[in-house]
C-alpha cells in the first residue's frame, strides 16, 4: 500500500508542534527506514501512520484512500514495537492467531495460517511456548509473524531491533529484509542507528526536530546530503566539518566566488583527504600537522590540525610521524560546502533534488 | 552453629505466631465437642472427655441450616460476580481511558474507603428501604454489588500493564472490550483472585447488615442463622460451635487452595518486564 502524508502537523498540546507540515510519498512494495536522533518524531510519525495517534493537520493516504480519520482498528497495519509487546498469558501460536481471533477468522484457518507465518519467521519449533519462555529474537520473530497474521498492507517496525545483541541485530535486520522481499509488503522501519536504515532500507527519510531533513536512497543520502545535519548524521566515521573561515585563500580558484562568498560550514568525508595528488577528482591541497597517526590491519588513520581545526584522514597511504607537515589532497566527491541555513550549496551532484 | 541457632529462633518464633492465630479455632473445635457442663467447666479443659459428635447432628438440626446455606451460596455468588464485574469495568476506565474529571472522580471514590463501614449502615438503611428493598434479597445483594477497594487493586495492577501492549492489541484489530477481557483480564489473573476470595470470605462471613436487613427466617445467611443458639435463657456454646464449624469449613478450604494466589496478587505491585 502507498502511503502519503500531505501537509501533516501534529502537536500534543496544540501549542508546541512535535511534527511540521510533513509531506512524502511511499512507494508500495518498498521498505522504508525512518531515521533520525531521539526525539526526532519518528516514532510519533509511525504512530500516526498506524492510527494510534491522530494528526493536528492534514491528511493521510493509503493509496487513493483517506484514512486521517480511521483510527488503529480501522486501517489495519501490522505493528511490531520494540519490546515486542506479546501477551504474556499466550502461547507463540494464540499470539500468532490473536489478530485472526479478532477478525473472527474460523478457527482452522486461523491455526493454518498462524503456522504457516511460524515457518515464515522460523519459529514453528517453539509454538507451545509462552513469550518469557523465548529469547530475545524469538520474540522479535513471534511479533513480525503476529504483525503479518491478517495480511496487512502496511508492516511498521518500531526500534525492533534495538533490544537485542549485536550479532542477532544483523541477523535479524536480514531476516526482516528477507521477510518483507518474501512477502512483498510495504515495510517501513523506524531506527535511530543509521547502519541498520543503510543495511535494510529501499529508502531513507531523515528526520530531524520534526522536519523531513532528505528522504532518498541510501546512497543519495551519503553521496549528495541535502544539508548539514544529513551531511554529518550519515557517515561513519563522521565527516569532518569546519568554518569556511579556516581555509584562507586555499579554496580559491576551486570554487566559485560567489559560492564562497555564501558559504559558512566546509563539510569533508575522512575519505576525500588523500595524502597523495589524484589526477581527476582533486579540488585543491591544504597543508596540516601531523596530530596523530593510528595504524590497524589495512586501515591507516591520520589525525590532523588544519589552522586550529582537527580533520580525519581514513586514506593514509605512507607512514607518518606526529607532528610532520602533510599535503592533504581534498576530492571533489565527498566535499561540500554549506550555506548560513545549512543547505548544500556546492558538492555532491547539483541537480539532485 | 550460629546460622543454626537463627534458624531455630526463626521457626520457634514463627510456630508460636502460628499457634496464637490458630488457638481460636482450635478452641472452637473443641468446644463443639463438649458437653454442656464441660464448655463452661474452670479451669477450662481442651481435650473433652467423650468426644460429642453428636452436637454436629443436634446444631444441623436446630435451625434450617440447609436454607441459610443457600442464601449464603447465592448472595456470595452474586455479589461477588456482580463486585467483580462493575470492578474491573471501573478500573479499566480509571487505568486506560481519558475522560472528563478523571482525577476528581478518582480522588472522590479515594476518599469513602476513609470512611468506615458500620458508619454507611443507617444511610445505606434508609435509601434500601425507601426502594421497599428491606427483608429481601435485593437488600442483601445491592448495596455490595460495587467496593472501591477492588477497584482501587485492580486499578493499580492494570496500569503496571505496559502501554505498548495495549496499542498491540488496537493494531491486532481489539477493541477496547476485547482488550480488556481477552488480555488485561488474563494477564491480572492472580490479583483478581486474590481481591475474589477477598470478597468471598467477606461476603459469607458478613454478619451486621444481613443481620439489620433481614427479619425473615427464609432470608437468614449462615452467620445471622448462628443467633438460634444464644436464647434469653443463655447461649448452648457446644451447639454454636459446633454450627460455627462447619459454617466457616467452606472459607477454610477455599483459602487453603488459594492462599498461593492471594498473597501473590496482593503483595504483587507490577507485572515482570
Amino acid at each position: 500500500m502507498e502511503v502519503t502524508f500531505k501537509d501533516v502537523s501534529l502537536s500534543y498540546d496544540g501549542t508546541r508542534e512535535i511534527l511540521h507540515h510533513l509531506n512524502f510519498t511511499i512507494p508500495e512494495g518498498t521498505l522504508v527506514s525512518i531515521l533520525g536522533p531521539s526525539g526526532c518524531g519518528k516514532s510519533t510519525t509511525l504512530m500516526l501512520i498506524s492510527g494510534l495517534l491522530a494528526p493536528t493537520k492534514g491528511q493521510i493516504f493509503f493509496g487513493d484512500q483517506d484514512v486521517t480519520k480511521q483510527d488503529a482498528l480501522a486501517r489495519k497495519v501490522g505493528m511490531v514495537f520494540q519490546n515486542y509487546a506479546l501477551y504474556p498469558h499466550l502461547t507463540v501460536l494464540e499470539n500468532i492467531m490473536f489478530p485472526l481471533k479478532m477478525a473472527k477468522v474460523k478457527k482452522e484457518e486461523r491455526r493454518e495460517k498462524a503456522l504457516k507465518l511460524a515457518k515464515l519467521v522460523h519459529v514453528d519449533d517453539q509454538l507451545d511456548k509462552k513469550p518469557g519462555a523465548l529469547s530475545g529474537g524469538q520474540q522479535q520473530r513471534v511479533a513480525i509473524a503476529r504483525a503479518l497474521a491478517k495480511e496487512p498492507s502496511l508492516l511498521l517496525l518500531d526500534e525492533p531491533l534495538s533490544n537485542l545483541d549485536a550479532r542477532l541485530r544483523i541477523e535479524m535486520r536480514q531476516e526482516i529484509r528477507r521477510i518483507q522481499q518474501e512477502t512483498g509488503v510495504t515495510t517501513i522501519f523506524v531506527t535511530h542507528d543509521q547502519d541498520e536504515a543503510l543495511h535494510i532500507s529501499d529508502h531513507i527519510m531523515v528526520l530531524n526536530l520534526g522536519d523531513i531533513q532528505q528522504f532518498s536512497s541510501a546512497e543519495t543520502l551519503y553521496d549528495n546530503p541535502s544539508n548539514l545535519f544529513v551531511a554529518k548524521f550519515i557517515g561513519e566515521p563522521v565527516i569532518n566539518t569546519l568554518p569556511i573561515t579556516a581555509f584562507g585563500h586555499d579554496l580559491d580558484g576551486a570554487v566559485p566566488a560567489a559560492i564562497l562568498a555564501k558559504t559558512q560550514t566546509v563539510g569533508i568525508r575522512p575519505e576525500a583527504l588523500q595524502d597523495h595528488p589524484i589526477d581527476t577528482g582533486t579540488l585543491a591541497q591544504i597543508t596540516t600537522q601531523v596530530k596523530a597517526f593510528e595504524k590497524y590491519g589495512r586501515e591507516k588513520n591520520a589525525l590532523v590540525d588544519y589552522n586550529g581545526n582537527e580533520l580525519l584522514s581514513t586514506e593514509i597511504q605512507g607512514r607518518l610521524e606526529n607532528h610532520q607537515d602533510l599535503t592533504l589532497y581534498l576530492q571533489k566527491s565527498g566535499f561540500y560546502l554549506f550555506d548560513e541555513a545549512g543547505q548544500r550549496i556546492f558538492g555532491g551532484e547539483q541537480d539532485v533534488e | 552453629m550460629k546460622v543454626k541457632v537463627a534458624m531455630v529462633l526463626r521457626y520457634v518464633i514463627l510456630v508460636l505466631g502460628a499457634i496464637i492465630m490458630l488457638m481460636p479455632f482450635l478452641w472452637m473445635v473443641s468446644t463443639s465437642l463438649k458437653t454442656q457442663p464441660e464448655t463452661v467447666k474452670i479451669p477450662p479443659i481442651w481435650i473433652p472427655k467423650q468426644l460429642q459428635w453428636a452436637n454436629y447432628v443436634e446444631a444441623f438440626k436446630a435451625a434450617p441450616f440447609a436454607r441459610y446455606f443457600l442464601n449464603s451460596v447465592l448472595v456470595t455468588t452474586i455479589t461477588t460476580a456482580g463486585q467483580l464485574f462493575t470492578s474491573i469495568l471501573a478500573a479499566f476506565a480509571f487505568s486506560r481511558l481519558n475522560f472528563y474529571g478523571k482525577n476528581i472522580i478518582f480522588v472522590i471514590f479515594l476518599g469513602t474507603m476513609m470512611v468506615p463501614g458500620e458508619m454507611l449502615i443507617i444511610p445505606n438503611f434508609v435509601t434500601l428501604s425507601k426502594f421497599h428493598m428491606i427483608d429481601t434479597y435485593w437488600a442483601l445483594i445491592v448495596p455490595w454489588l460495587a467496593s472501591f477497594f477492588t477497584v482501587f487493586t485492580l486499578k493499580q495492577n492494570f496500569q503496571s500493564v505496559p502501554d505498548q501492549l495495549y496499542y498491540a492489541a488496537k493494531i491486532d484489530g481489539a477493541s477496547d472490550w476485547h482488550f480488556l477481557w481477552h488480555v488485561l483480564v488474563p494477564i491480572s489473573k492472580s490479583t483478581i483472585t486474590a481481591v475474589t476470595v477477598l470478597q468471598v470470605i467477606g461476603s459469607w462471613n458478613a454478619f451486621m447488615w444481613p443481620l439489620i436487613v433481614t427479619n425473615t427466617e427464609n432470608l437468614r445467611t449462615l452467620p445471622v442463622g448462628l443467633q438460634a443458639f444464644t436464647t434469653d435463657a443463655g447461649t448452648n456454646y457446644a451447639l454454636l460451635m459446633a454450627a460455627s464449624t462447619f459454617v466457616i469449613l467452606p472459607m477454610v478450604i477455599l483459602y487453603i487452595f488459594l492462599q498461593k494466589y492471594i498473597i501473590a496478587g496482593i503483595s504483587k505491585t507490577g507485572l515482570k518486564g
